[in-house]
């Protein structure tokens, strides 16, 4: 039969329909899945309450309407390999963040970046001082009750850096960050005085801390990526600059004759300083199985900044403190196997910190017999440390996938000093050796056992002195030069019981053990343990829904001993602290154009301050140190609907509880009048919605 | 002469439709043939071809998503393959069983392939800069492969994602997940400040993997003020901010390990007000509430006044 020729060009134009529609859908397809993919993200969200906890760091703390804008631009020229990416993050609220970058892959590239970060004082000041902010504050002379004052600083930065690759495997690296942080935080000034002293009445007065930073980072690098031969060397400069000097003030209690808080102005802010490295690092593999790298590094830190004008100078005292300190560092290490179930790891690192700046005498108030009959020096104090850090490895495979781990770590500290008021010893030592036995690449079970044991001792104590000669006290070891022995064991299981559940089981306990006092004192820091515990499992139901659950549980203690005052009762207390935490969450896609994503945590952390005693003859009236405890949770819920290919809607909701019975400012008034506060009880809904673009 | 112009035009007529088809369905004839025999096209690296004819966005490994990323910008001479990494893998390509067996190495979480190995793939190019130290690391010591935080079939590496970095390196430190959720903390929950800002774990020559070469350098880079050398100087603080604080959250204000006063009590001599008990009460509830012995001693880690009233280690001023 023969088909009319009307016919057959239909039926050809129909297969030529159907063919460029497949081959356009495939090429479609083949698009979406191997092209970048760029985003933009808007819509609103409603805080429905106010708060201090859930907004501290993002600035979602008044109830009202907030912008939600969030985009990810990309793309790409396949013919270059020039990326052009645009990427801002939360920048409807305060803690935004954006970059732009530039680059040919494999050539050249630049970035710009800006970043805001704010920090708001979760405490509430009742404050009558005025110039908050400033580095001139006005402060009461007596209580005066004033109004509510919210501290916070906020940071912004901006960056940007620049790569360039060179003939013969060269790249050059440029970056440089710029960041401003503004501000008032909590600050004060007080003296130790009145009661139970014999003296004056103390006062404490609330001198919030203007902020006005500029902290700089800048460097070049030049690396050198060679097959058996990489090496990376260059500068490292760090500047940081306080527009405010001194915090003064007029006002204040004149209580205390001349130890009064009014007297106590100016106080120093930070000052200006600044640090310059030159470093060399390098890695070489001297053959498939043994590597060497390498770490050297010289830094010239200083801070000449010019002191304000004070009431008091000593004869000859400069008009800066020609701080100046150099560090040197080499660090070296290598790798190496041997024999094939034998890997070995050697790594000496050395630090010497040296404090070159000039002593003078700054204080000749120092020189006059305080309250309890004492003289002090009025010297500055520069001091210098070196470090010894050493450390093996060895690893030998065993039968049955495991691996058998043998190490010794030795620290050693050098440190100048003189004794005054603390203990100080010239050099410490910690030697501490590992075992641990670990199974990998097993089917169902893996995991890792370790313990470690490590001793610390040193030279002897210096006699803490005053600027007489007398003897001051030697009853303490302080916490970091005290001799001291620690255990630790870890254990840590992953356990694939069957395909869709893993779970996995950690517990790591230490003990400490520490000679902190001083000619059988009794008196420091005597013990400390840690105990963490967690279960983790996740299960798969199928490629479109995956759940997780965990469970923590993790506790600190420290027991040390002391004295009251006089009349010197001994006492002790066992410092608790012990956690609950537990989160769950599910990721799923029930229908092709629907995800959801739901996530809760919650943590119960309780502090506890057990005292032998809390009533003393010397000071009555005491109360005894409460529990704190902390309860938090959050509910995060996600949803996102496909409207079409690449339009949708995402809705987000957090629910946010926090809850406390913290007291470190309840029970206290300043001297000027000011009180602290918080919400004990915070419950925070947030309610997003949004609308996305995808295109390529 | 009609008929035969008529013929000569219907047959030009299915010519021109033949060659149209022939050029416009090249993928659906190519699709043909790459399920019978031959070199299959290459979709997104050179050579992916003998891949990508299996293993496409259905198959149970799918890989298309690398071409979204770097490793997927052919422009780039560098681009690796897919056997760059996963070695040519012969027995895997050259095997008719539902199972085959795997390639010549593979990353997933039951790879059978030494972590070594598996690191190498990597190394081959990532062995410089901030990868120096990597070798020797206490992750590589650990046998924590490349893979085991890093996706490379992905646009969206999740520990390279400052909102979901943490995530990754909670699967192992369960300590520190708790103790972000601390009330004292760095903005970590909110992607301010991620591990990564203080920690190269790849390796580095500061304890703790820091980024810098010590812990103090490494609070430094944001807390910079607390640099000094100062006049009169606290001890611990130019040694080592861990020894009061602990970066990764507490319950103490400002991140200190302990409360007021018995964090000082751990190193200052009991002579007098230094040792009394804690109490929210009485003449040294100073000691306890608010600041804390930082009420009267306001600069701790160190003062810049050169006219400090009464002993140097005092740092009221």
């Amino acid at each position: 039969m023969k088909l009319p020729f009307s016919f057959q060009i239909k039926v050809a134009a129909t297969l030529l329909i159907i063919a460029s529609s497949v081959w356009a859908e495939q090429d479609e397809n083949i698009k979406r899945l191997t092209k970048p993919q760029s985003t933009i993200n808007f819509g609103a969200g409603y805080l429905f309450n106010d708060n201090a906890r859930f907004g501290q760091f993002n600035g979602l703390r008044d109830d009202g309407f907030y912008g939600i804008f969030n985009l990810d631009i990309i793309r790409r020229n396949d013919d270059t390999g020039t990326w052009f990416k645009l990427q801002g993050r939360n920048l409807g609220f305060k803690n935004r963040d954006i970059r732009l970058e530039h680059s040919r892959q494999g050539n050249w590239g630049y970035f710009f970046e800006f970043s805001q970060t704010p920090r708001y004082e979760p405490f509430t000041a009742n404050t009558a001082v005025g110039g908050i902010g400033s580095s001139h504050l006005q402060v009461p002379t007596t209580p005066t009750a004033g109004g509510p004052e919210h501290l916070k600083t906020e940071r912004e930065s901006f960056a940007f850096g620049i790569n360039k690759f060179l003939p013969a495997n060269f790249e050059l690296q440029l970056h440089f960050k710029n960041e401003d942080k503004d501000g008032a935080r909590i600050f004060g000034r007080g003296n130790r005085l009145g009661p139970p002293g014999p003296t004056a009445v103390g006062g404490y007065e609330f001198l919030p801390e203007p902020i006005n930073y500029t902290t700089r980072i800048f460097g070049a690098t030049l690396n050198y990526n060679g097959k058996d031969l990489q090496l990376s060397g260059g500068y490292y400069g760090t500047l940081f600059e306080n527009k405010n000097k001194a915090l003064t003030t007029t006002g204040g209690s004149s209580v205390g004759g001349i130890f009064a808080p009014a007297l106590f102005t100016p106080i120093a802010l930070p000052p200006d300083n600044q640090a310059h490295q030159a470093f060399l690092s390098g890695g070489y593999s001297f053959n498939p199985h043994t590597r060497g790298t390498f770490k050297a590094s010289y830094t010239i830190a200083s801070q000449t900044d010019g002191f304000f004008p004070t009431q008091l100078a000593a004869p000859g005292t400069p008009s800066d403190l020609h701080g100046k300190v150099d560090t040197t560092l080499v660090q070296a290490a290598l790798t190496s196997r041997p024999l094939s179930k034998l890997n070995l790891l050697a790594n000496f690192r050395y630090e010497d910190r040296e404090d070159k700046t000039p002593v003078f005498l700054y204080n000749p108030n120092a020189f006059n017999v305080d309250l309890n009959g004492n003289r002090w020096t009025g010297f500055n104090t520069p001091r210098s440390f070196r470090t010894f850090t050493n450390k093996f490895e060895a690893n030998y495979a065993l039968p049955m996938n495991l691996r058998l781990i043998g190490g010794i770590d030795y620290e050693h500290w050098d440190r100048t000093g003189t004794p005054q008021t603390t203990g100080h010893r010239n050099s410490t030592d910690e030697l501490s050796g590992r075992v641990e036995l670990r199974r990998t690449m097993a089917e169902t079970l893996t995991g890792t056992l370790s313990y470690i044991h490590s001793d610390r001792w040193g030279s002897h104590f210096l006699t803490n002195t005053t600027a007489t000669g007398q003897p001051f006290f030697n009853l303490i070891a302080p916490i970091n030069l005290a001799d001291r022995n620690r255990d630790k064991v870890r254990l840590l299981l992953n356990w694939e019981p069957f395909e869709p559940l893993s779970v996995q089981a950690a517990v790591d306990h230490s003990w400490d053990d520490y000679n902190g006092d001083r000619n059988n004192s009794g008196f420091g820091i005597k013990k400390g343990m840690a105990r963490n515990y967690s279960l983790d499992a996740v299960y798969t139901f199928s490629e479109n829904l995956q759940a997780n659950a965990w469970f923590s549980r993790n506790e600190t203690q420290i027991d040390q001993n002391s004295r009251t005052p006089a009349p010197r009762v001994p006492w002790s207390v066992k410092l608790e602290n012990s956690s609950t935490s537990f989160g769950v969450g599910v990721n799923g896609k029930p229908h092709e154009k629907l995800d959801i994503g739901t996530n809760i945590t919650y943590s119960e952390i309780t502090d506890k301050f057990k005292q032998s005693i809390t009533e003393v003859e010397c000071c009555p009236g005491n109360t005894p140190v409460p529990d704190i405890k902390f309860k938090q949770g959050r509910w995060n819920l996600f949803a996102r609907y496909a409207l079409q290919k690449n339009l949708g809607l995402r809705l987000d909701y957090i629910l946010d509880y926090f809850k406390t019975n913290e007291w470190t400012w309840s029970g206290w008034t300043y001297t000027d009048g000011t009180r602290l506060s918080q919400d004990q009880r915070q419950w925070v809904n947030f309610l997003g919605i949004s609308a996305y673009i995808n295109w390529q | 002469m009609p008929n035969d112009f008529k013929k000569l035009n219907s047959v030009m007529l299915r010519l021109v439709l033949l060659i149209l088809l022939l050029c416009i369905m090249p993928n659906a004839i190519a699709q043909e043939e790459d399920d019978s025999e031959g070199e299959a096209p290459d979709i997104v690296l050179r050579g992916d071809g003998k891949c990508t004819k299996c293993h496409d966005e259905t198959s149970d490994y799918p890989v298309f998503a690398i071409g979204k990323t770097k490793h997927g910008t052919v422009a780039d001479s560098r681009t690796p393959t897919c056997t760059s990494c996963h070695g040519e893998s012969d027995q895997h390509m050259n095997n008719d069983d539902a199972m085959p067996p795997p390639p010549s190495r593979t990353f997933g979480k039951n790879s059978t392939t030494p972590v070594l190995e598996r690191d190498q793939a990597c190394l081959d190019c990532h062995q410089g800069g901030k990868r120096m130290n990597w070798i020797g690391s206490a992750h590589a010591n650990r046998d924590i492969a490349c893979t085991s935080c890093h996706q490379i079939h992905t646009d969206r590496d999740r520990v390279r994602d400052k909102m979901t970095q943490s995530e990754t390196c909670f699967t192992c430190h369960k300590e520190q997940r708790a103790q972000i959720n601390r009330p004292s903390r760095h903005p970590i929950r909110e992607g301010k400040v991620v591990c990564s800002d203080c920690h190269n774990p790849h390796g580095s020559a500061g304890p703790s993997m820091t980024v810098r070469d010590s812990v103090n350098e490494t609070c430094f880079t944001c807390h910079m003020e607390k640099r000094g050398p100062f006049i009169y100087n606290h001890p611990p603080a130019q040694e080592n901010c861990a020894i009061c604080h602990n970066p990764h959250g507490t319950t103490a204000p400002n991140l200190l390990k302990v409360r007021s006063p018995f964090l000082c009590q751990e190193c200052h001599e009991p002579n007098t007000h230094q040792s009394s008990l804690g109490t929210i009460t009485g003449a040294y509830a100073r000691n306890t509430l608010a600041r804390g012995c930082m009420n009267c001693h306001t600069n701790i880690h160190g003062s810049n006044n050169p006219e400090n009233v009464r002993n140097n280690g005092l740092f009221q001023r």
